[in-house]
């Protein structure tokens, strides 16, 4: 098999060679004729070595610059993504000293997202302390302060203290009793039922308490009201 | 009577826990149950099921089963931890790190001298009950899944263990697994799924009961390893199971809130042998998942997801139809969770991890009874306070003219001075408390706001004396009969002579305050007294127990005053012995001294002590009736019981100063919207 295989080949290439060979013999049938052959000076072709050469040396240093330009502009957009992540040092102070002077008031833990904490910082920029009761991320509780480079401090007692195991068994019961195949519904719908059923038949909860279903009834309204606006619209 | 304009208050969102899981001991008649925020309760069974004590919660403490052994109580949860309770000091008196993972049962031997826990990692271990501590022994044999349920036998030789798809039973001695019993899956979708047993019982015959998650309670011999018989009872999980003193009786909780009994009878009349479990009953008292289950004497205690404690009595071991055989629900905490700033109608509420101070709204109008009025300013929240640190609170007192305000859980105290300017309040807190001040089962403030009250260990309550941002120690009050058991109702005089403490030992103390030692002790009834109060110009104490008896006592004699003797010996109307829940406040109308208010969880009462006592044949209810009658007639059916069932689900009822009435609701329906999914039930036609 394997001599089979070396006899093809040189056989392959010599066909090949011949088929260029035989176009070669065209071209220079075709070209050459009766004229002298061209009269290249040394000069000229010296010239054009240098001016290739020229060329390609200056094509290579413009490519480098290119490089080097790109770089540059990623660096200093790196450098401009951290100058923003980084609150500015005064207002980390005013963070710093505020718990120490709070006094027991109510403190809701407002959980804000970096990005909105970024937006209000550059609509209140003066002396706005409101946004910054409790800059935190997502997830976490407590302050966290940013430090230079990719370290940050946090409380350890502000993380919860249920281990992986425990958090494991706490999911492990939760998922037998409340997760998929559990077949589990609303107390809504029980107690909905409940006033179907029942003696003195009535509406479903939401219908009957007014507490019941206030998202959907607030989200019903919204829609409402665009429908009735839309409404307006093309017939004024 | 007299009109009153009521303050209806819904404001405030009680949640109550779920309940985990529940433990029976015998000897002291006392249910101990645990809630899933980590508190643990303690009901008195002989006492009208009175909640005698209760342990608060902590964040990090969780609870998945109890024990008793003896008069000690164990509980193992979710963090690996096996904890003792001091239940003279209502707090845990150690907690042992087991290392095996999340613990997810407890049990002991009949004997009393061992405790097996059940562990995730899958090994049982045993510890032995030393006097002061716990001891562990030794492991049983590890097996490859997390072990769910546990069960002795009564001889102490065997343990049966529930874990996926199979039961094991162990032989103690070596500590080798001997029988592995197989349970099968449940059909269809489920069938991808492993079973879990939650539950096993051992019975004294070598029978193992079990009930698992695919809805099966399955009878098995213990000896050969076989299956005897098969219950499929509910689509979704048996979660509780519960085998009676004499054996005769299991019972099982699902999820779908039913409770189900077994029998061991024979099937048939005619034949006395084969006798087998036999399904008979099934109860259906809750409307979530059933968890934790007791079988005792007479009754089925059940408790789950919806919160409330059922008590089902079986009716075949009472003679006859009685107030003792009836069905009990108890739905609210037997003790006050609301104090009122009677001066300046202000309402504090607590929660196991808040308080929250409300200022009441008001209305100008007149009106006739029964309109609604309309409210000109609204009730609004002027103080919402976080507990620091983890365990939970466990009281907390407000003084009447809404300058102070404490709150104590089982580390620490805290004391607040409140400054309400026009719409501004502020509220700094008291730096240094007095070092013998840590925790405080009850606490209470002197009408004068000059002294405060905690009850603290063995019965002693600790005087504390407030200046204008400080607070001093004055004087330890301590009883003579050297009781351990804790305070859990105190109240003071309105003039500030007297205090009165009542603890869980029936025993009622009354303490001079000017002279600052002991007054006398209060004749011992056989009821745990549920609610007190001090009259405000007579000085008299007016105790009502656990079992609806109203006591007044004068305290200077400490006799019965008269018209509490005549009650005594004419005796209380049926219909208010039979109510089923306790009063949890008393307080006095100061326009009226004859009137006593009070109330429980569905009506509030206004007792007249001018007016005649009911008899037994005398229509109790009788306001309605009244109404109708004409002016000539009524002084002939007065009685001096008033009851008024407009409001339900009470939570607190108080007079404020300026005779309007206070009323603070918290309808069960809306409880009952934030509890966790129920199963869903196909109805027909639904």
């Amino acid at each position: 098999m394997a001599k089979k295989l070396l006899r093809t080949s040189p056989s392959s290439s010599n066909k090949f060679n011949s088929a260029n060979m035989t176009d070669d013999f065209q071209l220079h049938l075709d070209s050459s004729d009766d004229d002298a052959p061209e009269e290249v000076t040394f000069e000229e072709s010296k010239a054009s070595a240098l001016r290739s050469m020229k060329n390609a040396l200056e094509t290579s240093k413009r490519e480098k610059d290119l490089l080097k330009e790109k770089r540059r502009k990623r660096q200093e957009m790196f450098q401009e993504q951290k100058k923003r992540r980084l609150l500015p040092a005064h207002i980390l102070e005013e963070i710093d000293t505020a718990p120490s002077k709070k006094q027991k008031l109510p403190r809701d833990q407002a959980e804000s997202n970096h990005e909105e904490a970024y937006c209000s910082w550059e609509e209140g920029r003066e002396g706005s302390k409101e946004g910054y009761e409790k800059e935190t991320k997502k997830g976490f509780k407590g302050n966290i302060r940013r430090l230079k480079g990719n370290y940050s401090v946090m409380r350890v007692a502000d993380q919860s203290s249920t281990n992986s195991q425990q958090q494991t068994a706490m999911d492990f019961i939760q998922a037998r009793l409340y997760g998929p195949g559990s077949q589990r519904t609303t107390n809504n719908e029980v107690l909905s039922l409940q006033n179907k059923r029942g003696p003195n038949k009535s509406a479903a909860m939401q219908f009957v308490n007014k507490k019941w279903g206030t998202e959907k009834k607030a989200k019903a309204e919204k829609l409402k009201k665009q429908w009735i606006q839309k409404r307006k619209v093309p017939s004024s | 009577m007299g009109e009153f304009k009521v303050h209806r208050v819904r404001f405030f969102d009680y949640m109550p826990t779920a309940i985990r899981a529940m433990a029976f001991n015998a000897h002291t008649e006392r249910l101990a149950l645990a809630r899933m925020d980590g508190s643990v309760e303690i009901f008195n069974f002989t006492d009208h099921y009175f909640q005698e004590k209760v342990i608060p919660g902590k964040d990090s403490r969780s609870i998945e089963s109890l024990c008793w052994v003896g008069g000690r109580l164990f509980s193992a949860g979710l963090n690996g931890e096996i904890a003792e309770y001091d239940l003279e000091n209502l707090r845990p008196k150690y907690s042992l790190e087991a290392y095996g993972g999340p613990i997810w049962t407890i049990i002991s031997n009949t004997q009393g001298t061992q405790l097996a826990i059940g562990c995730e990692d899958g090994t049982v271990k045993l510890f032995e009950v030393l006097e002061e501590h716990i001891q562990f022994e030794r492991n049983l044999d590890r097996q490859k899944g997390r072990i769910i349920s546990l069960s002795w036998h009564p001889s102490g030789t065997h343990i049966a263990a529930g874990m996926m798809d199979m039961i094991r039973v162990f032989d103690v001695p070596t500590g080798h697994a001997v029988q592995r019993l197989l349970v099968d899956r449940g059909f269809g979708g489920s069938k991808s799924r492993e079973t879990v047993v939650w539950s096993v019982a051992f019975l004294s015959d070598h029978t193992v009961v079990s009930g698992d998650s695919a809805g099966k309670v399955q009878v098995w011999d213990g000896h050969t390893g076989t299956l005897v018989k098969t219950h499929l009872v509910t689509k979704w999980d048996v979660l509780a199971l519960s085998v009676s003193k004499d054996e005769s009786s299991v019972v099982a909780g699902t999820s779908e809130g039913t409770v189900i009994q077994f029998q061991f009878i024979a099937p048939t009349l005619h034949q006395q042998q084969g006798k087998e479990w036999v399904r008979t009953r099934t109860f259906k008292n809750h409307t979530h998942d059933v968890r934790a289950l007791a079988e005792i004497e007479t009754a089925i205690v059940s408790g789950g997801m919806d919160t409330h404690l059922v008590v089902r009595p079986l009716l075949e071991k009472f003679d006859e139809k009685s107030h003792a055989s009836g069905l009990r629900k108890i739905h609210f905490p037997h003790r006050n969770l609301v104090s009122c700033a009677k001066k300046v109608g202000l309402l504090l509420f607590q929660f196991p991890g808040q308080l929250e101070l409300w200022r009441l709204g008001d209305s100008d109008g007149h009106g006739k009874p029964g309109d609604r009025l309309p409210l000109e300013r609204m009730p609004e929240k002027l103080l919402l306070l976080k507990r620091k640190g983890e365990d939970h609170i466990c009281c907390s007192a407000l003084s009447s003219c809404g300058g102070w305000l404490a709150y104590s859980t089982v580390s620490c105290v805290r004391i607040y001075r409140l400054q309400t300017d026009n719409n501004n309040i502020s509220i700094t807190k008291v730096s240094k408390l007095p070092k013998a001040l840590h925790s405080a089962h009850q606490l209470c403030f002197s009408s004068d706001s000059s002294k405060m009250f905690a009850a603290s260990s063995q019965s002693s309550v600790l005087v504390i004396a407030l200046t204008q941002s400080e607070c001093k120690y004055v004087h330890t009050l301590k009883p003579k009969s050297g009781s351990r058991q804790p305070i859990h109702l105190m109240t003071t005089s309105v003039d500030g002579k007297w205090l009165a403490a009542a603890n869980s030992d029936c025993e009622i103390h009354v303490y001079n305050l000017q002279k600052l030692k002991l007054h006398c002790i209060v004749p011992v009834y056989g009821s745990c007294p549920s609610a007190m109060g001090i009259h405000p110009t007579t000085n008299n104490l007016t105790v009502v127990h656990a079992d609806q008896q109203v006591n007044t006592i004068i305290s200077q004699l400490y006799l019965l005053q008269d018209w509490s003797r005549k009650l005594q010996k004419q005796g209380l109307h049926n219909v208010w012995l039979d109510r089923d829940t306790p009063v949890t406040h008393v307080t006095f109308n100061s326009k009226n001294p004859n009137q006593v208010v009070l109330h429980d969880m569905h009506m509030f009462c206004i007792i007249d002590q001018s007016l005649p006592l009911p008899d037994q044949k005398t229509q109790f209810y009788n306001q309605m009736t009244l109404r109708s009658l004409s002016e000539q007639e009524r002084p002939s059916h007065l009685h001096a019981f008033k009851i008024c069932k407009t409001f339900q689900d009470l939570l607190c009822v108080s007079l404020l100063d300026d005779q309007s009435l206070v009323v603070v609701e918290r309808p069960l329906l809306a409880i009952t919207s934030q509890l966790p999914a129920p199963v869903r039930q196909k109805k027909f036609a639904t």
